[in-house]
């Protein structure tokens, strides 16, 4: 049977560039995040700040989140070192056409983020419990994280299409994830004590919509403001994409460094 | 040339990277199926952007270029599938050589088991067996050469483009690669071969490009550019006995009225008497003269040496830079055969 050339590819991407102690942090790291600050914080944040549910309970939607930005972390460096290592040249130079490397990328990333969102389960089951999902909120769940590792992922390689050094990629990709991460509501909620300036920048944060809209799915709050946030999603993706069509279509594939 | 018979074919072919900025311009050749063309060029001069153009991975600014029946515009995936291409740059992935090796055959689409016994041979071919459990990082440099030759080899192909693909290796390893490339070409492989080491397009090359500034201004074969660009070459005679003054003098004067310039004349300074030593751009014609002269005077040659015309020299002459002494000593030891034995150009047995 003859593989399709984008599964050669995403076979590929995970064969060649993501050793095991790179998955092991990578989902590691949100993990711990569960464990330590979910049961450091329970005790000291009230529930009535976090919507009535434990703090760990709000933490395990916000690390669910997270997980796009890992996905998309992911991609963005995967193409990130093939650029560097002449491999994006080399794989355009075969059976390939551009669009279908970068459709490998992004089924990566998807992959990377929908293995990540059931880690962040497993890792929260003894704390919350199995949450009784309805098929449309996992559908939600999975469609949020999606979207938001799309959007990430295409940030971070278009970004990588138009930089010529690593420094200045992995400076960038770093401010990005900690601003991003920090400046949304995966650890802390929006209250009416959260400075307007804060709140604003929250909310013009993609990270944001997916962990309400995931948090919502979970305390089977969801509602009309879960599709506005999947919809603002669904756009700031596409237009991620967009970028990096746009970055590969005029991608110059000389070195870097 | 039948262009019926080319696999590849570029008619003003050119690339511009900004306005009126041309990489390479007008370059029209051809390539016919089991051929080796060498590109050969300064840096610069649009060797790896013709490999780019023709492979695809540059769209042509201007001009065409058909590749295996195709326009490199459209040709697009398909095309690509039926060439091979190894880059100038290093391109590497994170694992082992030989997971590289059936990893780029996976992606190739070869079957696994065709793959693993392709990467054996091309373990073996290319000296790798060492280095068979490695991760790129802790190869050399010359195995990481062999190794990206090797991994291109991994799947079929037509036409196989190497950008500079003997960088960095010892001679045993290039003359390896070589002689196996030189076999492929026999079993119907065209080659594009683009090096900085003359001396390789010429024991490889069918024909060879040279690139100047973007401008192809010649394509030939290498025997036949040595020919017309070779430039002056050395030669010099030994008598085995003193030349007496008057020959001595008839001798020299009749060197220097064919246009040869003397570089060791018979008694000057401390050259021996029975030697003489001349550059001309004609040397091997004067050689029969030469031993005319030698019986018409009743002398016997010794020992007769022309300096053998290289690719280098040629290049040299092409791209209008004249050979230092390092180039001629090098062009003197380029090929044995250089020094011809007594009476072989007609001297007194």
């Amino acid at each position: 049977m003859r593989i399709p050339p984008v599964l050669r590819l995403v076979i590929r991407n995970f064969a060649s560039n993501l050793d095991p102690l790179t998955i092991i942090i990578r989902f590691g790291q949100p993990a711990v995040t569960i464990v330590v600050l979910g049961t450091m914080f329970s005790s000291i944040v009230s529930s009535s700040v976090t919507g009535g549910t434990s703090y760990t309970a709000f933490l395990v939607p916000g690390m669910i989140a997270f997980q796009m930005i890992t996905g998309g972390v992911v991609a963005g460096n995967l193409f990130w070192l093939d650029r560097r290592w002449s491999m994006v040249e080399q794989i355009f130079s075969g059976p390939f056409l551009r669009s279908e490397y970068l459709g490998g990328l992004v089924l990566t990333t998807l992959l990377f983020s929908l293995v990540g969102v059931g880690v962040m389960m497993l890792v929260g089951l003894p704390f919350i419990g199995l949450p009784s999902l309805s098929p449309v909120a996992v559908g939600l769940v999975l469609l949020t994280v999606a979207l938001g590792s799309i959007f990430f992922a295409g940030l971070l390689i278009a970004l990588g299409t138009r930089l010529r050094s690593a420094n200045a990629y992995f400076t960038i990709q770093s401010f990005l994830q900690l601003f991003v991460i920090f400046l949304s509501t995966v650890y802390y909620p929006i209250t009416s004590k959260t400075p307007k300036v804060l709140a604003t920048i929250f909310y013009c944060n993609p990270l944001t919509y997916a962990a309400d809209t995931i948090r919502d799915a979970f305390l089977r709050t969801m509602g009309m403001g879960d599709l506005e946030g999947l919809g603002v999603l669904a756009a700031l993706a596409a237009v991620a994409f967009g970028a990096a069509i746009w970055g590969f279509r005029t991608l110059d594939l000389g070195p870097i460094q | 040339m039948n262009s019926e018979s080319l696999v590849l074919e570029t008619r003003d072919l050119g690339y511009s990277y900004a306005p009126g900025k041309f990489a390479i311009r007008h370059l029209s050749l051809g390539l016919r199926r089991g051929e080796v063309l060498g590109l050969l060029g300064r840096n610069g001069a649009g060797k790896t952007t013709t490999v780019r153009l023709l492979t695809t991975l540059l769209p042509p600014t201007e001009g065409t270029a058909i590749v295996l029946g195709q326009d490199v515009h459209h040709g697009g995936r398909a095309l690509r599938a039926r060439l091979g291409v190894v880059l100038q740059s290093e391109s590497l992935d994170f694992v082992t050589v030989e997971r590289n090796l059936t990893l780029y055959a996976f992606l190739w689409g070869v079957p696994r088991e065709a793959a693993a016994a392709r990467a054996e041979e091309m373990i073996e071919l290319f000296e790798l067996e060492q280095a068979r459990h490695r991760k790129p990082w802790a190869l050399s440099g010359g195995e990481r050469r062999r190794f990206q030759v090797a991994r291109e080899l991994m799947h079929d192909m037509e036409i196989l483009f190497l950008d500079e693909p003997t960088v960095g290796l010892d001679a045993i390893a290039r003359r390896r690669i070589l002689r196996y490339l030189r076999e492929r070409a026999r079993g119907g492989l065209s080659i594009v071969f683009t090096t900085h080491i003359l001396h390789e397009a010429d024991i490889l090359c069918d024909r060879v490009a040279v690139l100047h500034l973007g401008r192809l201004i010649a394509l030939d074969t290498a025997e036949s550019l040595k020919l017309q660009h070779g430039g002056a070459r050395e030669a010099s005679m030994t008598f085995t006995t003193s030349l007496e003054p008057i020959p001595r003098a008839e001798l020299t004067q009749e060197l220097a009225r064919r246009g040869a310039t003397l570089l060791e004349v018979p008694g000057e300074s401390s050259v021996p008497l029975n030697r003489v030593a001349f550059r001309s751009e004609h040397a091997e014609e004067l050689l029969p003269w030469l031993s005319h002269w030698a019986q018409a005077h009743s002398l016997e040659i010794e020992r007769l040496a022309v300096e053998e015309a290289t690719l280098e020299g040629a290049f040299l002459g092409m791209i209008g830079e004249a050979p230092d002494e390092g180039d001629r000593a090098a062009g003197e030891t380029g090929r044995p055969g250089g020094t011809l034995p007594p009476g072989r150009m007609g001297g007194p047995p």
